[in-house]
């Protein structure tokens, strides 16, 4: 009987066609893997980075080095923000809810890179069993320069790899603010508004200490739908969410799929979210990098570069 | 990142694995692609350093399993596509094989994961457990069952040891 399951499972292998698919996409993706193959040339110009930093602090410009670009928050229950800066350290890490401060007290990733902050994090005894408990973590990055949050997204994703319900978003910096207003991280502030849209009693402050989890629960109850076509917080337009994909099949899929969500959003004003506008946010970083970079142009991107992140009219998921 | 030298050459030693772990999650040669393409990007992007080959194999076998839960619990995905429905059997497949197949594809998904890596990947529970990162004892549990479902769907003249 092993022979007949070595034998049926045998017969399935990868066709060359797909190998060679895979390989272009990845030479793309990648830029030609150029980012390896510049590694060491790229050292000495990090090190004058550092140099014409120090020279800066030592000329009294201390906020070179201290001005965050990105932050990157990240919601489970707790909630934390790590801002980064210029040189991919972590400059600052805060706690948004009272789980997140405790949290934060503990955490020793100042100064680290946000990688290694981000796996230190994930090691960390509490993140740890939160995730091995089957928790939701959703990682939000924002800033002003678009690629720079794409990239750091992509890095975080490759990070975070191995754990299951995870979920990565890019926002632009407005709605980081409006949610810093309402003392939320900006993961629960998407949270935060698809929960309104469902229950206009829900305040910011039970959002805040809500685990990802049951904010995912609660919108699936509230959905109209019984909760299998709504996702916890807003989605991109075609449902495309938490993995890669071509552009010809998240065509394809939009073309399949009826996507209720987009509807909805589509039809939806700042009025219909109760005076806050919807939020930008980016169902998946690879679907940001092709409609930003334009790394493949002949597939369209999902959304037009120009409304998705400079506008926070265009709502997502 | 990976160098293209290093990423070209785990593709052709990981991409029937992924391939078959895709064709026993998912249904469609599209998101059969996104996976794929998803799994090797990550491979690419990922600073982890290997400590042999079967720990390679492993993250590969792991990451493809999560990517592939992962689409599989998006509501719309989930909202769209019958989880039930067989893959369709290869041209090739002998007559002989076709009521396995039939049989095997259509376990509960869990279940197909241990089929999998107990029948063909050769591993043993505590291996598929730390893989998987389930229970020792649930993966043993995974395997008993899966062996009287078959039974029961093929009769009682196969092997399964």
């Amino acid at each position: 009987m092993n022979d007949k399951f070595k034998e049926i499972f045998g017969q399935i292998r990868a066709e060359e066609e797909l190998k060679n698919r895979t390989r272009l996409f990845l030479a793309g993706k990648t830029r030609g893997y150029a980012r390896a193959g510049t590694e060491k040339r790229r050292r000495p110009v990090y090190a004058a980075y550092a140099a014409a930093c120090l020279l800066s602090v030592l000329l009294g410009g201390r906020w070179l080095y201290f001005a965050p670009i990105a932050e990157i928050s990240i919601d489970i229950n707790p909630s934390i923000e790590l801002r980064v800066n210029r040189f991919d350290q972590v400059i600052s890490v805060d706690g948004l809810n009272g789980d997140g401060q405790a949290l934060a007290q503990g955490l020793d990733v100042k100064y680290r890179t946000y990688t290694a902050a981000i796996e230190k994090i994930l090691h960390h005894d509490r993140i740890a069993a939160l995730l091995s408990n089957d928790e939701v973590m959703a990682i939000t990055v924002s800033g002003s320069d678009e690629l720079r949050s794409v990239r750091i997204l992509s890095e975080v994703e490759a990070c975070t790899a191995e754990h299951r319900n995870t979920y990565y978003y890019v926002a632009p910096p407005e709605d980081a603010a409006a949610a810093h207003e309402l003392g939320l991280s900006c993961g629960k502030y998407r949270a935060f508004l698809e929960l309104r849209r469902l229950d206009p009693d829900i305040t910011p402050e039970a959002v805040g200490e809500m685990t990802m989890r049951e904010i995912w629960e609660l919108a699936g109850r509230l959905s109209p739908d019984g909760g299998n076509g709504l996702p916890p917080y807003g989605s991109q337009e075609n449902g495309h969410h938490g993995h890669h994909g071509r552009g010809g099949n998240a065509n394809k899929r939009r073309r399949r799929m009826p996507s209720p969500a987009l509807a909805r959003y589509s039809s939806s004003s700042a009025e219909d979210s109760g005076g806050f506008p919807p939020i930008f946010i980016s169902c998946h970083f690879s679907l940001v990098m092709r409609s930003c970079r334009g790394l493949d142009p002949s597939k369209g991107p999902t959304y037009p570069r120009s409304s998705s992140w400079s506008t926070s009219r265009a709502a997502r998921e | 990142m990976r160098s293209e030298q290093e990423t070209v050459k785990a593709i052709e030693r990981y991409a029937d694995t992924v391939r078959r772990l895709c064709v026993i999650h998912l249904k469609n040669d599209a998101d059969t692609e996104d996976i794929f393409q998803t799994v090797f990007l990550k491979y690419v992007l990922s600073s982890v350093s290997f400590e042999n080959d079967e720990h390679e194999k492993a993250w590969f076998i792991r990451v493809t399993i999560n990517a592939c839960k992962d689409l599989l619990r998006s509501f719309f995905r989930g909202h769209t596509v019958s989880l039930d429905e067989v893959p369709e059997q290869p041209a090739e497949l002998p007559p002989d094989y076709r009521d396995v197949w039939d049989a095997v594809f259509s376990l509960p998904q869990n279940y197909r994961d241990v089929v999998y890596l107990h029948y063909f990947e050769d591993y043993t529970a505590p291996q598929i457990s730390r893989i998987l990162g389930k229970n020792v004892n649930t993966v043993y549990t995974l395997l008993t069952r899966s062996k009287r479902m078959l039974r029961e769907k093929l009769g009682g003249e196969y092997d399964y040891e």
